[in-house]
């Protein structure tokens, strides 16, 4: 990586987004400071890029005849580009509770799993959106909570979502005082809250494919806390339908590395269960099974042709960047 | 040798925690809240109990000085000595805590609790005292501390019952502190009450000194039935004419006995009886009566749904206000050459809608005068710069006071403003900045959390995006601060500023079709409404108070407007609201606060006098001091509902929980006698023990310490 896409990358440091209010501008200093570091042109998979030449079919638009070609061999062929797929994009944002985690709350300038989750989609949806794609939204809490569906015209109703989506998800945080367990009944269920735990996914999933008829990029962006199996027969879904997919999975530094000291009660924040953890003993465990549960999503995710990638929300946004341009790249060869 | 408290070596018992903690590491105490305990459920329980007993150090040095610290619990002497007797069998410092809440209106539990404190009283001997507590949601000594029995029992013959609810940490600290000052070595408590749940908080921290004896006198006979009208909603309706001048009245009927009961409610406007309906309330249930609509009377009217009464009566009445309607006062000020369409959307807007009804004057800044800005709650300079001269002095003043004032800059630029204006205003109005080349800018940032913006935080519940801002003027500004909204390009949107009580609010662009076309979106119609309800301060009126409120006449400005006369400047429902002290304030004193049994209080809408104690259920009447009685306006007390239950707790658990020594006794009384301070000295031990422990304890830290240094 040269020097100035370092320098550049510093611009997508998370705590450095957070201080810029409107999505609309977060996007577009994500996108066109990561383009700038790429030395590439931003129109990446655009129809400007020649491909090869065809012979003219009837019904072919006479305006992409090769004239000179034409002048040159006496026949008519036409041009044709790099595809001009003009796709729609989906956004698909966890807005769970879980999603509000936020490792380190000393430090103001750190961003949730949310936030930086709507930096993403903002980022996403306005790159999209300056490839004349179609860009929609679909936040999800165990059901649609907000569906934006995708048009060309939608970016900004995309934006005031993800806007709508952090503010709901603070003010339910205020408000979730009454779901939570007491320590008794975080004592005893030790195990239980796992199969009580409702999928986030499945439900919700199931219906943007059976309502989303056109074929999309689609971007889920989530934590992830079900079992692989369950995530990726929710997402098997959508790519069954001729989708691409592509799943951002994002942790925070203390999701991944589990730095507590001090032994307390951990209470789970999508159930509100409470368990008695000693961090010394469990860590090491703890991080083997982060680690079987990235290896496996990520495995099933390959054999599934969905692309995978996973994210610490303390780390810039270039990472997610180059992953969704692979997946965009692919799929702009198609012709 | 002896033990003071040989109880505390039950403490030994946590001996057992070291070995825990060794088991599964340290205590627990405080909560993390962690995205999911998937992974951390999956992880064997006994792969955490399987840790061994390995710092035998660390686990010695912890038993060593928790068994220290229990030992030094148990008070350990080694000079036994008598109680004194007298401490046993001196004289008393007795307090008799009284409810007067109105659910001991109840049957004749009033009557059983004034002769309970009578027995109370008479039960004390020659050299003891007593003080007299009446509560509800406060608590009041009624007589000092005394020995005067005849004097107590006329206290408790002139005790009446309030209209408020019950709260019982209010006596019980109170109680703390007369036994607190009392010099007598037996202290006692006896509380009278129907005990009600709702009057304790289990979070009220009470206390009760130590050795004070708390005996409870429960008089509640277990009848739970009862009838009350709980709620009442009115709904004002149009008549043929689509005048606002009828209203339809329902009410909520409450039983909480085991049978169905059906009774008559009646309703009554204006003091005059308008309908009376059956209604059939299944047992431990609520119906609704929804009586036909009918004419409101003129000004601010009484209003009262009753039925018959029952055992307990204070909650089968429920009065209410129907005040007039209140519209919100709005100045448009729009240049002598406008455009024909330049206040057409936002006067169009604000016709639409009667909660609240706005009341628009659109004038000509050459034909403004400072009589238009009389009453106004809202000012907007549409596209021309602030007035100069004696209207502008006038309109400062009435911001300041607490009115709203929108800028609509458009062209207008800060250049052409007066001097004073500009020091007033929260930005610079910089160039126009241009979209037309492209398809214009969007609201692109919201602050949801806006009062505002907050009808619109929910989805599908407004849609900002699809509105265009083809022109607009960047706002400099020093900092983030009051920026509401935003554009697209981060240029702010909407800017609020507060000056003394009034806002004043900047939209960049036109509020017409000139600039964006916003007005013509579905959004336009809700945004002004709220934008002109936020900036003009508009709160919606209060039907009815409850028992034990206090009225803040300077918040509530809609009672008080009637009989204020400001000069100029004060707006409608504002200059009463004390947000300016200035000559516009009314003089202190001169408004009349009547209460339902007669009683006067002066008051004044600002100054130090605006409160006042709501104490009885009915109609107050606030007049002027010049107004006749009954032309004043009347506010509606209710007794609050919640009293109205009377689920009860068990005694026992107050008195544990208040009781500084516990040792509950099956009569009910608890406590312990407070010892002598000469023995007190004498037991010091237990201090060179706890100096032990705490040396244990740190070298259990400095090492506990090292370990984890070296384990991580």
């Amino acid at each position: 990586m040269t020097a100035s896409v370092i320098a550049d990358a510093s611009l997508l440091d998370p705590s450095v987004l957070a201080r810029i209010g409107s999505l609309d501008l977060l996007a577009r200093v994500v996108v066109q400071g990561f383009i700038n570091g790429l030395h590439r042109s931003p129109n990446l998979g655009s129809s400007t890029d020649f491909a090869e030449h065809r012979a003219y079919m009837p019904g072919d638009d006479i305006r992409r005849i090769d004239w000179r070609l034409w002048a040159r061999t006496d026949r008519f062929y036409v041009k044709e580009f790099e595809a001009d797929t003009n796709t729609n994009f989906l956004v698909v944002l966890d807005v769970s509770p879980s999603m509000r985690y936020r490792g380190t709350a000393e430090d103001p300038s750190a961003v949730s799993k949310l936030r930086y989750g709507c930096f993403l989609a903002a980022a996403l949806s306005w790159f999209s959106s300056m490839q004349r794609d179609r860009v929609g939204l679909a936040t999800i809490d165990g059901t649609i909570r907000e569906y934006v569906p995708p048009s060309a015209k939608h970016f900004q109703q995309v934006l005031h979502a993800l806007e709508r989506a952090s503010h709901s998800a603070a003010v339910r945080a205020d408000a979730s005082g009454a779901g939570v367990a007491t320590p008794s009944e975080g004592a005893t269920a030790r195990g239980a809250a796992l199969r009580a735990m409702p999928s986030t996914l499945l439900a919700p999933l199931k219906k943007l494919s059976e309502s989303n008829r056109r074929r999309s990029i689609i971007a889920v962006i989530s934590d992830l806390y079900e079992e692989p199996d369950a995530i990726m027969s929710a997402i098997t879904q959508l790519y069954g339908r001729g989708n691409d997919i592509v799943v951002f999975h994002l942790l925070d530094r203390h999701e991944l590395e589990f730095p507590f000291a001090d032994a307390t009660n951990f209470m789970d924040l999508e159930s509100g269960a409470r368990m008695p953890i000693v961090p010394d003993y469990l860590r090491k465990e703890y991080k083997k099974l982060v680690k079987e549960h990235t290896a496996a999503l990520s495995r099933r995710a390959r054999d599934q042709k969905v692309d995978y990638a996973l994210f610490d929300t303390s780390k810039p946004l270039d990472k997610a960047l180059f992953a969704y341009l692979s997946a965009r790249e692919r799929l702009s060869r198609v012709r | 040798m002896g033990f003071l408290a040989p109880a505390f070596f039950a403490g030994l018992a946590a001996l057992a925690v070291p070995v825990a903690i060794h088991l599964i590491n340290r205590e627990r105490k405080t909560v993390v809240e962690f995205p999911s305990l998937m992974f951390l459920q999956k992880i064997p329980y006994k792969s955490v109990r399987r840790q061994k007993l390995r710092h035998i150090l660390l686990l010695a040095l912890r038993c060593l000085a928790l068994a220290i610290l229990a030992l030094a619990f148990t008070r350990p002497f080694f000079e036994r000595q008598k109680l004194s007797a007298a401490a046993l069998t001196g004289a008393r410092e007795r307090i008799v805590l009284l409810d007067r809440s109105y659910s001991m209106g109840f049957g004749d539990h009033w009557q059983r609790a004034q002769d309970a404190a009578r027995a109370a009283v008479r039960d004390l001997g020659a050299r003891d005292r007593a003080t007299l507590v009446l509560f509800a949601l406060d608590a009041n000594a009624a007589t000092p501390p005394t020995a005067d029995k005849a004097q107590l029992e006329r206290a408790i013959g002139a005790a009446t019952l309030s209209a408020e609810g019950t709260r019982f940490a209010p006596p019980l600290k109170l109680a703390a502190q007369i036994l607190q000052g009392s010099n007598l070595p037996r202290r006692e408590v006896v509380l009278i009450s129907d005990m009600q749940n709702a009057g304790w908080n289990r979070r009220d921290d009470v206390r009760l000194p130590a050795g004070t004896v708390l005996s409870a006198v429960d008089i509640s006979s277990g009848d739970g039935r009862d009838l009350m009208v709980s709620q009442v909603s009115t709904d004002r309706t149009d008549d043929s004419t689509g005048a606002r001048d009828r209203v339809r009245v329902a009410a909520r009927v409450t039983n909480t006995g085991p049978q169905p009961q059906t009774v008559e409610a009646t309703l009554e406007l204006g003091g005059r009886p308008i309908e009376k309906k059956m209604v059939t309330v299944p047992a431990a249930s609520a119906a609704q009566v929804r009586f036909a609509s009918a004419p409101i009377p003129s000004g601010a009217s009484r209003g009262t749904v009753s039925i018959p009464h029952d055992a307990l009566a204070a909650n089968d009445a429920f009065h209410f206000v129907l005040a007039p309607d209140e519209a919100v006062s709005v100045l448009i000020i729009e240049p002598g050459n406008a455009r024909a369409n330049q206040s057409l959307f936002l006067r169009r807007a604000l016709a639409i809608g009667d909660r609240p009804s706005f009341r628009v004057a659109v004038k000509s800044t050459s034909a403004l005068t400072t009589s238009d800005l009389v009453g106004r709650s809202l000012v907007v300079l549409n596209e021309v710069p602030p007035p100069g001269g004696g209207v502008g002095v006038r309109l400062r003043e009435l911001v300041a006071a607490g009115a709203g004032l929108l800028l609509v800059p458009g062209d207008q630029t800060t250049d052409r403003w007066p001097p004073e204006w500009r020091t007033l205003l929260p930005v610079r109005l910089g160039e126009v900045v241009d979209r037309t080349s492209t398809s214009g800018g969007t609201l692109a940032s919201l602050n949801y959390g806006h009062p505002v913006f907050e009808a619109f935080s929910a989805p599908r519940s407004g849609d900002f995006s699809t509105a265009r801002m083809f022109r607009y003027r960047a706002l400099a500004m020093p900092g983030d601060s009051g920026v509401d909204a935003r554009f697209d390009d981060g240029h702010p949107a909407l800017v609020e500023h507060v000056v003394g009580a009034g806002k004043v609010v900047v939209w960049p662009s036109t509020i017409d079709d000139y600039w964006t076309d916003i007005p013509k979106q579905a959004v336009f119609l809700p945004f002004v409404h709220a934008l002109a309800k936020y900036a003009g301060r508009y709160a919606d009126p209060r039907a009815w108070f409850t028992a034990g409120d206090v009225l803040d006449l300077s918040r509530h400005g809609e009672l008080t407007s009637a009989f204020v006369s400001s000069a100029v400047a004060a707006p409608e429902s504002m200059a009463a609201r004390g947000v300016n002290a200035a000559a516009d304030a009314p003089a202190s004193g001169d408004l009349v606060l009547e209460s339902p049994s007669g009683k006067r209080q002066r008051l004044s809408a600002s100054g130090a006098s605006h409160l006042a104690e709501l104490h009885e259920t009915g109609f107050y009447e606030l007049r002027g001091v010049s107004t006749p009685v009954g032309s004043g306006r009347p506010i509606a007390v209710n007794v609050d509902r919640a009293e109205s239950d009377r689920a009860h707790f068990e005694t026992r658990e107050l008195i544990a929980a208040v009781s500084a020594v516990p040792g509950t006794g099956d009569d009910g009384s608890a406590g312990g006698v407070s010892l002598p301070e000469e023995m007190e000295r004498r037991q010091t031990t237990w201090w060179y023990l706890l100096l032990t422990a705490l040396i244990f304890l740190v070298g259990e830290t400095l090492l506990s310490n090292r370990l984890s240094r070296s384990a991580s």
